[in-house]
């Protein structure tokens, strides 16, 4: 029908004045061509009777000409707002946001797979370990009875340890137990611009009674959120919601949203209230097994040393070590030599990802200090109160562990006398480290501030 | 054709008309007003395809005819002719003649064949409001300044006519403000639409002291406003209006009272030392009488000044001086009240006695 009325145009276009076909012409549209009944769309009542008067004779003849039974035209105000160009459109990163308002448009139109879950993400390719078997157990009995327990299911963790790999996994297995379940994943950031579109194109009340159909709502990175009040505000009556019709609501962040800035408390304190669970650092026989069942998965021969090398040497993430897993394979493909060859000969040098670059040590007792809230001349003090020596220490830790200074050498940047006090102080970290998660917690934010 | 008029009337009927008639369309004949007589009723019309303004000019004689004349010549030419004087203008073959004693001139026009057909209220099923000119004239300044001129955003760029309760309401938000005001109580039609500001201020700029009462017709995608010898049509805005009553808040917990004048005052004087933070001004209420508002300029220095009222609880909120002056300006009563919270909500404003208009403005982040 698009077709034929371009032709009409054209055709239109020859007999009329430019200016009058511009004027009159530019937003007309076919509607509808039924029994010879045409309907021609106009942008709005201003032009309905000029085009019947002057120009339907034009249109019918063109009509005809392009093989359209014409018994009668009539003319129709259609709704512009559709077609107008909308201002979101031109912003940058079109494509996400285009496909996600289509994948949630989908979601409620229809039962098929474009609710924001990705279907590589499975349970069975979640590896388990100590590292995250209280949150898998949790997961699991999500996927056994949702929306009971563990409701709403807070998952939280460093960057790269799975969260989005889990709580993916937990939304296809709901599907795949039963198909009719609504579910949504949405980062939060695309909730924010979906929000955002809603409000702008006045559709604010359509956009949350959307949610309201749902039976699972996934939100992720949670800790986006900072700074939308607007849009916490909408989450929160959206979250409200769904947890008063016993709707299953789960939420990734990289930290508790009590330590999530501009968090309000009533939100904070409800999203834990079904328990939070952490995803935690790999050990060293979880890495070896993580990179097993990939290896398995590609179905990759790799020796064990170079999975054990490669365990050993990355130690920030599991996104990191998959990657420097697959660089290592990739290398002994185009290399031709084995990956404990590679390693062995040196070529893979994976201890790179473990110091991105050096950084001086005077900026990292300056963040340690700006971390805890302190001048730098008072961390660097002789203060024996507590927070201060902590921060001392952290500042002692960071630096011989990111730069491995001698003690020496440390002692001179943090202003304590004698390097067997950095010694003290480096272990004490280490130990307080094997108990004490929310310290564990600030120094992966200080090395994030680092390094970031 | 032919017309006789007094200078007055045709210059006035001419300069309502003529505002909308130099645009940037693209078909020349939009420029032109279209003289229509027929059987001694005359009238002006010009159109730009999204509103109309018609004026019905009284006159002593006329001829039956119609001609189209270039709007903003002809009203540049009739307005810098004497007072009081009286004009005839008649019109052959598209040459209008206008003459009046000493003046006369020939301008070209052009047939009215080509000057659209106006699209008509359809007067059943229209939803007709009456009201005072004087109280409609009010309603529609105080809202039409919240009103957004973002086209990227066209459901903001109208007036709201809802009906609540019964009652007509009018809004208007640009998004960091928005202005509400009950127009008209005890209506029995229902109503929910948007009017564009700029058709709305064409009806404001067309209001003169001789009218008294209104009448709005709504019908269709169209909106019709009659009042006195001028009548506009305008289309209305293909958009849904954002629910606009939940952005007030409900439990702002800070009331005070201030005096509306003074209230301008120090906001104006915070607002000079405001210019170089987009205007953001502090406003703190402060057991257990003063209300101050600050501003902070680092490199002018600093203002501050207070005004006495009673001050139940204590809070602080930062604002935009601009919007807050805008809105102080829509109020009218001496005594106004300013409701806040210290939560990040936004402000509402209202007469003291008067609560039918609520200017909310939203706070800054601080």
């Amino acid at each position: 029908m698009y077709n034929v009325w371009k032709n009409v145009l054209a055709e239109v276009e020859q007999k009329v004045s430019a200016a009058n076909f511009s004027t009159w012409f530019q937003d007309t549209s076919l509607i509808s061509t039924e029994n010879g009944s045409i309907i021609v769309g106009v942008k709005n009542s201003f032009y309905v009777k000029q085009l019947r008067s002057k120009f339907i004779d034009i249109i019918t003849d063109s009509l005809i000409k392009n093989g359209i039974e014409v018994k009668n035209i009539d003319f129709e105000v259609q709704s512009t707002n559709k077609s107008k160009v909308r201002p979101r459109e031109v912003t940058p990163f079109p494509d996400s946001i285009k496909s996600h308002t289509k994948s949630i448009k989908k979601t409620f139109e229809s039962k098929s797979n474009n609710n924001g879950l990705n279907s590589k993400y499975t349970l069975d390719s979640f590896v388990i370990g100590s590292n995250n078997d209280v949150a898998v157990a949790a997961a699991k009995s999500i996927i056994s009875s949702p929306g009971t327990r563990c409701n709403p299911f807070f998952l939280y963790g460093g960057p790269g340890l799975g969260k989005t790999h889990l709580v993916q996994a937990i939304g296809n297995e709901l599907v795949k137990n039963n198909p009719d379940y609504k579910i949504l994943y949405t980062p939060v950031s695309q909730f924010y611009s979906d929000f955002i579109d809603a409000i702008q194109n006045g559709k604010g009340k359509d956009f949350n009674r959307k949610f309201e159909k749902l039976d699972c709502l996934i939100i992720d990175d949670f800790q986006f959120i900072v700074g939308k009040e607007k849009s916490q505000e909408e989450f929160f009556n959206i979250f409200n919601n769904l947890y008063q019709l016993n709707k299953q609501i789960i939420v990734t962040s990289d930290r508790l949203p009590s330590q999530i800035k501009t968090v309000d408390e009533r939100l904070a304190s409800r999203l834990t209230m079904g328990g939070a669970f952490d995803l935690q650092l790999p050990k060293f026989e979880d890495k070896c097994a993580i990179l097993r069942a990939k290896a398995e998965l590609i179905g990759a021969e790799i020796e064990p040393e170079a999975i054990e090398y490669i365990a050993e040497n990355v130690n920030t993430n599991i996104r990191d070590l998959e990657g420097e897993f697959s660089t290592i394979l990739l290398m002994s493909e185009v290399r031709g030599l084995t990956p404990l060859e590679l390693i062995q000969n040196g070529s893979a040098n994976i201890n790179h990802i473990r110091k991105p670059r050096l950084i001086p040590s005077k900026q990292i007792v300056e963040k340690v200090a700006k971390y805890y809230d302190l001048p730098v001349k008072e961390m660097c003090s002789k203060s024996r109160v507590a927070h201060i020596k902590t921060a001392r220490q952290v500042a002692m830790y960071i630096l011989s562990k990111e730069l491995s200074l001698s003690t020496t050498k440390i002692a001179n940047e943090v202003g304590v006398k004698d390097h067997t006090t950095v010694m003290h102080g480096i272990k004490k970290i280490e130990s307080d480290l094997k108990l004490n998660f929310t310290l564990r917690d600030q120094i992966e934010e200080i090395k994030e501030k680092i390094y970031g | 054709m032919e017309i006789e008029v007094t200078q007055d009337k045709l210059s006035k009927a001419l300069n309502n008309v003529s505002r909308i008639a130099i645009g940037k369309v693209t078909l020349p004949v939009l420029n032109n007003v279209l003289i229509r007589v027929d059987n001694n009723k005359v009238s002006l019309v010009t159109t730009n395809l999204d509103m109309a303004v018609i004026d019905f000019l009284p006159v002593s004689d006329s001829k039956n005819g119609t001609v189209t004349v270039p709007a903003k010549l002809l009203a540049e030419f009739v307005s810098n002719l004497p007072k009081g004087e009286k004009i005839k203008i008649s019109a052959k073959d598209a040459k209008v003649t206008i003459s009046t004693g000493k003046y006369k001139s020939v301008i070209n026009g052009s047939p009215s064949d080509d000057f659209p057909e106006l699209p008509e209220i359809n007067e059943k099923e229209a939803v007709v409001f009456k009201m005072g000119i004087d109280e409609f004239k009010d309603g529609i300044s105080s809202v039409a300044i919240a009103s957004s001129n973002d086209l990227t955003r066209p459901a903001l760029t109208g007036i709201y006519f809802n009906t609540d309760n019964k009652t007509l309401c009018i809004a208007a938000t640009d998004g960091y403000r928005l202005a509400e005001k009950k127009l008209i109580k005890n209506v029995e039609s229902e109503i929910n639409v948007i009017v564009p500001t700029s058709s709305m201020q064409e009806v404001l700029r067309a209001i003169n002291e001789d009218m008294e009462e209104i009448e709005i017709s709504f019908n269709n995608d169209l909106v019709r406003f009659r009042l006195g010898e001028v009548e506009i049509i305008s289309k209305l805005i293909d958009a849904s209006f954002p629910d606009y009553r939940r952005l007030i808040p409900k439990d702002n917990d800070i009331t005070v009272e201030l005096d509306r004048e003074e209230l301008i005052r120090v906001t104006r004087l915070a607002a000079l030392f405001a210019k170089s933070v987009n205007g953001s001004i502090t406003c703190e209420s402060k057991k257990p009488n003063t209300f101050s508002v600050k501003s902070i300029a680092n490199e002018l220095g600093e203002n501050d000044s207070s005004i006495e009222t009673e001050v139940d609880v204590e809070g602080k909120i930062r604002l935009n001086s601009r919007f807050l002056i805008d809105a102080l300006n829509a109020l009218n009563d001496k005594t106004i009240t300013f409701n806040f919270s210290s939560r990040i909500a936004p402000v509402i404003l209202r007469n003291k006695k008067n609560q039918d208009y609520t200017h909310i403005v939203m706070p800054l982040n601080s």
